[in-house]
């Protein structure tokens, strides 16, 4: 009886902040996101799909997530692989390496990437001086931009996901495939990339999420022409003040992410057997 | 004609030299035992002949091909891990069928028949859907055993595969292994601390020490007739007493004398005592002092002194004597090895 009700209040704090600063504020909101003039209303939805302006929005927001996924899964992989076969003092400093972007202001960081990206900035005037690409040539205010500020701070997330699983594989697994035909890449593919789903799969909901709702980034290197949702709803929230059409706006954000991460977390079951 | 070969391998990591110049060679069918201390480079040994580990000199000939920089996957032998490392996200049928899959062995139906003959012989095909984690350590071991053979490799590694089990399972497999080398006849190179499995199971015992082959022979003359005094102390637990030989007779510390076969060159020397191989007598024969007596269950082992040195010796249980007391012991003069110094 007592440890029950010592469990309860091991669970109380975590418990308090989730309704307070998580169901709480999404209840309001899908409340809002159905509320009217008079009564309860789907105007805002219906605006939502009305042209195919706020649809665009949408679907970019999903594409360059699962873009910034992909990406994340690719770099990340052989990098957790590396960091999980070296000794613990490399294991530690490239550790430090990955997590860096997260320790440096969005600011400052998005910053450094318009220094790199912009018209004048190192890489146009490199490809310039190359003669690969015409005067007005600029990363800046690109998809491109976009996706490499994001992943470079989302990466983090990818690696340590995937490192956590990577490091508790027994090296002896590797060894056996080779021995029995494989050579490094199969050994990959066929043995450490199974083995590796769980973190794979951890890595890639905290990437997918986590770029799906990001607005600061995208803003400041997407520009105003190119929104994603998460943006949108900032506009209509401090400049517009609409603010049932932002909450429309965040449930259907809200729900796209749910479905998409439905089948997904079918799999990681079906992964942890 | 010869499977394996190897030639002056020396392997050093950093400063430490692990394997000192290895010559050794494996006839096609042989099962040979690396027996050693840990430390002794046996394992390192068996990791360069499979080409997880390259090697500082030397060559590595399988089958007469010179294999020394070839990636294991590249080489035609199959090892078995002490942790057997069994796929866990396969089934036991998958794990077997692996090695044949990735080395493109036959047709489809062809590597069924290879996996399910594979498994006949470990008495495993009723397992063959489970999981590997579903299985117990014994069941696991034979799925890699399984694994190992599946492909008929040239040269079958094990590096100490019965470790891990408990003494009844072990001696279980020990038969199974005897039975399975006789039924197939692979060329095998066994890694293993344990002299009982090395003496049981193979056709030739190569003991090593401190990075070098410090023995080669079959297990009855390496342990009957064991060429220096690592090799008796490290086979049978022989006891080493030193001892002055003149004319026949072997004269002991305390000046006690014991008759010595003809032949043994005057001078001083180690005799080298079996503890299976010490009698207790009523009378007569040398006098021990008894330190220990240990409970076996079949019989008992006894911690003596004997002229200074301690010696353990094993005796029927029958034979009861109290710590402290006197024991009379003899040791039929041709089961006593003379070691020079």
């Amino acid at each position: 009886m007592t440890d029950r009700r010592e469990t309860w209040l091991f669970l109380l704090p975590g418990l308090a902040l989730l309704v307070v600063g998580f169901i709480f504020p999404i209840a309001r909101m899908l409340v809002l996101s159905v509320q009217g003039p008079d009564g309860h209303t789907v105007d805002q939805f219906a605006r939502f799909f009305q042209d195919t302006f706020y649809p665009s929005i949408l679907w970019r927001t999903v594409y360059l997530s699962a873009l910034i996924t992909a990406i994340c899964a690719a770099i990340g992989f052989p990098l957790a692989y590396i960091m999980a076969r070296s000794g613990p003092r490399v294991r530690l400093w490239l550790v430090i390496m990955v997590i860096l972007p997260l320790m440096t202001s969005v600011v400052v960081r998005t910053f450094g990437w318009m220094v790199l990206l912009s018209r004048s900035g190192l890489i146009a005037s490199t490809l310039r001086d190359f003669g690969l690409v015409g005067r007005s040539f600029q990363l800046m205010h690109t998809e491109t931009a976009i996706v490499l500020g994001m992943v470079q701070v989302l990466l983090p997330f990818m690696v340590l996901s995937l490192l956590g699983v990577i490091i508790r594989l027994d090296p002896r697994l590797e060894e056996a495939a080779r021995t029995m035909g494989c050579s490094f890449l199969q050994t990959m593919r066929r043995v450490v990339l199974p083995l590796a789903a769980p973190g794979l799969l951890a890595g890639s909901i905290l990437v997918f999420t986590l770029s799906a709702s990001s607005f600061v980034t995208p803003a400041l290197l997407g520009g105003p022409r190119i929104e994603v949702l998460a943006g949108s709803i900032y506009k209509n929230v401090t400049q517009t003040l609409d603010w049932n059409f932002a909450a429309a706006q965040a449930v259907i954000l809200f729900a796209g992410i749910a479905l998409l991460l439905i089948p997904y977390l079918r799999l990681g079951r079906r992964a942890h057997g | 004609m010869s499977d394996l070969t190897l030639t002056n391998i020396t392997k050093s990591f950093g400063k430490v030299e692990v394997l000192r110049g290895i010559d050794l060679t494996i006839r096609s069918g042989e099962f040979v035992s690396l027996l050693g201390a840990s430390g002794c480079g046996k394992t390192t040994l068996l990791r360069i002949v499979a080409g997880l580990e390259g090697v500082s000199t030397g060559k590595v000939e399988i089958a007469g091909a010179d294999v020394t920089d070839l990636p294991p996957e590249k080489r035609d032998i199959a090892m078995m891990f002490q942790s057997y490392a069994l796929l866990p996200h396969m089934s036991v049928a998958e794990n077997v069928r692996f090695p044949l899959r990735m080395r493109r062995v036959g047709t489809r139906e062809e590597q069924d028949a290879k996996v399910k003959a594979a498994l006949e012989t470990v008495q495993l095909t009723h397992l063959a859907d489970r999981a590997p984690r579903q299985l117990s350590g014994g069941q696991q071991q034979r799925v890699a055993l399984a694994r190992a053979i599946v492909s008929n490799p040239k040269v079958l590694l094990l590096d100490e595969p019965l470790s891990n089990l408990d003494a009844r399972l072990r001696e279980e497999m020990q038969v199974e292994l005897i039975e399975i080398h006789r039924r197939i006849g692979l060329t095998t190179l066994f890694v293993t601390h344990d002299q009982d499995e090395a003496l049981s199971l193979s056709d030739r015992v190569v003991l090593m020490n401190a990075g070098a082959i410090e023995q080669e022979a079959p297990p009855r003359e390496i342990y009957d007739a064991p060429a220096t005094a690592y090799a008796s102390s490290f086979l049978g637990a022989a006891n080493l007493v030193p001892a002055r030989i003149a004319g026949g007779l072997a004269t002991l510390a305390d000046g006690q004398t014991l008759p010595i076969a003809s032949g043994a060159p005057d001078g001083n020397a180690t005799l080298a005592l079996r503890q299976e191989n010490v009698d207790f007598l009523s009378e007569g024969g040398l006098a021990a002092k008894v330190i220990t007596r240990v409970y076996l269950g079949s019989r008992h082992r006894y911690i003596l002194d004997l002229a200074g040195q301690t010696i353990s010796v094993l005796a029927p249980a029958s034979v009861m004597l109290e710590p402290g007391s006197e024991a009379r012991i003899g040791i039929a003069p041709d089961r006593i090895r003379i070691l020079p110094g």
